[in-house]
């Protein structure tokens, strides 16, 4: 007997074709601007391709062998890790800390929400120049306030003290809103706990490492990981602070890509592409299992 | 003398202390902890807010001035003058509104199918949609940029559009599914019991209940994209299209402190942050709330 191609379809079927149908716009732009370009940056980065010097050769792993050469990619790596380690590791000590500012009782509290904000919606490019000019060796207002109490800095002339002021703004932008993400955990966790804990005769401490961060575990891993993946891919910070120096020591890998996409050096941006791509890998893999781990408990 | 009869005085007065201490430390505390992070917080604004009402001739002194002697909206016409602040703005605008607009309709239908059709492959597109947030936007620029070429989508709004909502779908689809979650799906059963189609119950009965949602979305989308620098740095490259933030990094173009125009710098942020600041004041309860579930969840 032959099946009737027009037999009414089922209503799974239907359900799946309309699921689909909804889902195809977004599956479409995401698609189009992530896995498309990636396998092609796949390809161009064993290739030798530059446009304004044709031609275009394949040239297996040469670019790779230049990258692991080029001492602005090893200095670029090792800052894009030390500037994503230290500004997460103090987003989220920090962030608690305000979270639990955020979360007491008092009559300000609406109002330090608010406030806290202010940083996450500001433009980065608004907030990197406006730092740039504070801690400007001339005119800027935090050598001069650090001067009047006797305390002689330069800033952005000076490679470490560069790193660390990209480090300490970076820190300012984006301690907020960890800790709004932060207080959310805070809000889920029961007051009977502290109730019972205080019956109990629990310090503040006590309540800090057996109650809070416990309950917070997994939304620490999760917003940690998010920061991390997050920040290894931040341009604009250092680009409008220190546009990567003095010399190339505030340049992070983004940023180099960038540099060397606009010098038309194709192969060899994508290269440094891939890098990016695999340390994101790596820190997103092991967060991925921290997070399992906590999950399980 | 007996040490029994000694004893009990440090014993209380440690006592009061301690009780003192409860009753008014932690507001101690609490407020000396609000007044310092809203300094730290505040202070980067005060001193653009200043420089940018500050004459020109003020500006640039030794050591600098923490309030101008005679303030002035000078900088605000220069500003206004030396760049085509006008077509910024509407390119901003356009920017901002066409790519918010696209994410959360995009990720609201993408939502709803994920939320509350049940099909194979369901979770598979989930994740794989959440995880493709991981990829740095800047590591497949290369490709992407000779993409818009082919297609003549370079210096173009719908071009600039495409990219940055596809950025924000991911988070935007994740917080969307938790809240269409959380509404009980009752109404929809019974509305297709009685015969509704899916167009029909998307939009009389979910569009209207998750609306607080989807506006939500739409200004938090809003925000990112307004202050988005990389997209709009690499894909607008004719005035026709630059938005707000590319139009500030042209101003710092000039290599030296000296020659850099902070006066006009200063003036066109303050120009850039008075909106974001409008929707923070307005929809801070939204906003809050919105970010913090896609964390949460």
């Amino acid at each position: 007997m032959i099946r009737n191609p027009f037999r009414p379809i089922t209503l799974q079927q239907r359900m799946t074709l309309i699921a689909f149908a909804l889902l195809l716009p977004a599956i479409a732009l995401r698609l189009f601007t992530t896995l498309y370009p990636f396998l092609q940056t796949i390809s161009f980065s064993v290739q030798r391709y530059n446009p304004a010097f044709p031609p275009t050769r394949f040239v297996g792993f040469d670019n790779f062998t230049r990258l692991a050469n080029d001492p602005v990619v090893q200095a670029s790596i090792s800052f894009t890790i030390v500037f994503v380690g230290v500004s997460t590791v103090f987003q989220l000590v920090f962030g608690l800390m305000v979270a639990h500012l955020l979360n007491a009782p008092f009559r300000l509290r609406g109002l330090a929400r608010t406030i806290s904000l202010i940083p996450w919606a500001m433009p980065m490019i608004v907030v990197a120049l406006g730092f740039r000019w504070m801690f400007d060796d001339q005119f800027g207002m935090i050598p001069d306030l650090l001067r009047r109490i006797g305390i002689e800095s330069r800033w952005l002339i000076d490679p470490n003290n560069a790193k660390l002021a990209v480090v300490l703004v970076n820190i300012w932008k984006s301690t907020p809103f960890v800790a709004l993400v932060l207080l959310a955990g805070l809000q889920g966790i029961s007051r009977d706990l502290y109730e019972a804990a205080k019956v109990d005769g629990a310090h503040w401490w006590d309540e800090l490492r057996y109650i809070t961060l416990p309950m917070l575990m997994p939304i620490i891993v999760t917003t940690s990981m998010f920061m991390l993946v997050w920040q290894l891919a931040v341009f604009d910070l250092p680009y409008a602070m220190t546009g990567g120096g003095p010399g190339f020591s505030t340049t992070v890998l983004a940023q180099k890509i960038y540099l060397e996409m606009n010098s038309l050096n194709f192969g060899y941006a994508s290269a440094i592409g891939m890098v990016l791509v695999g340390i994101v890998i790596i820190v997103g893999g092991i967060g991925l299992f921290l997070f399992k781990r906590f999950e399980v408990e | 003398m007996s040490t029994t009869l000694t004893r009990p005085q440090p014993v209380a007065i440690a006592e009061s202390r301690s009780q003192w201490w409860t009753r008014h430390g932690l507001k101690l505390l609490t407020y000396g902890g609000f007044a310092i992070f809203a300094l730290i917080i505040a202070l980067p604004f005060y001193f653009i807010f200043v420089s940018s009402i500050t004459p020109q001739n003020e500006l640039f002194r030794i050591p600098p001035q923490y309030f101008p002697s005679t303030p002035t909206l000078d900088n605000f016409t220069r500003m206004s003058e030396s760049v085509p602040l006008g077509l910024y703005f509407r390119n901003a605008l356009i920017f901002a509104v066409g790519s918010s607009a696209i994410s959360v309709i995009a990720a609201g239908m993408a939502a709803y199918a994920l939320a509350r059709i049940s099909f194979r492959g369901s979770n598979l597109v989930y994740i794989g949609l959440i995880l493709s947030v991981a990829l740095p936007q800047i590591a497949v620029l290369v490709p992407m940029f000779q993409t818009f070429q082919a297609f003549r989508l370079v210096n173009t709004h719908h071009g600039l559009i495409i990219m940055m909502s596809s950025l924000m779908l991911p988070f935007t689809i994740l917080t969307l599914v938790s809240f269409i979650k959380q509404v009980p799906g009752e109404i929809e059963e019974a509305a297709t019991i009685d015969g509704a189609n899916t167009v029909q119950i998307l939009a009389r009965i979910v569009i209207p209940l998750i609306r607080p949602a989807l506006f939500t979305m739409f200004l938090i989308n809003f925000i990112i994209s307004w202050n988005e620098l990389l997209y709009p740095l690499v894909f607008a490259q004719r005035a026709e299209t630059k938005p707000l933030s590319v139009g500030l990094m042209e101003l710092t173009a000039d290599a030296s402190t000296y020659t850099r125009p902070w006066d006009l710098m200063s003036a066109m942020s303050v120009f850039m942050i008075v909106p974001v600041l409008l929707i923070i004041l307005f929809g801070q309860r939204l906003i809050i709330s919105g970010l913090a579930r896609g964390a949460v969840k």
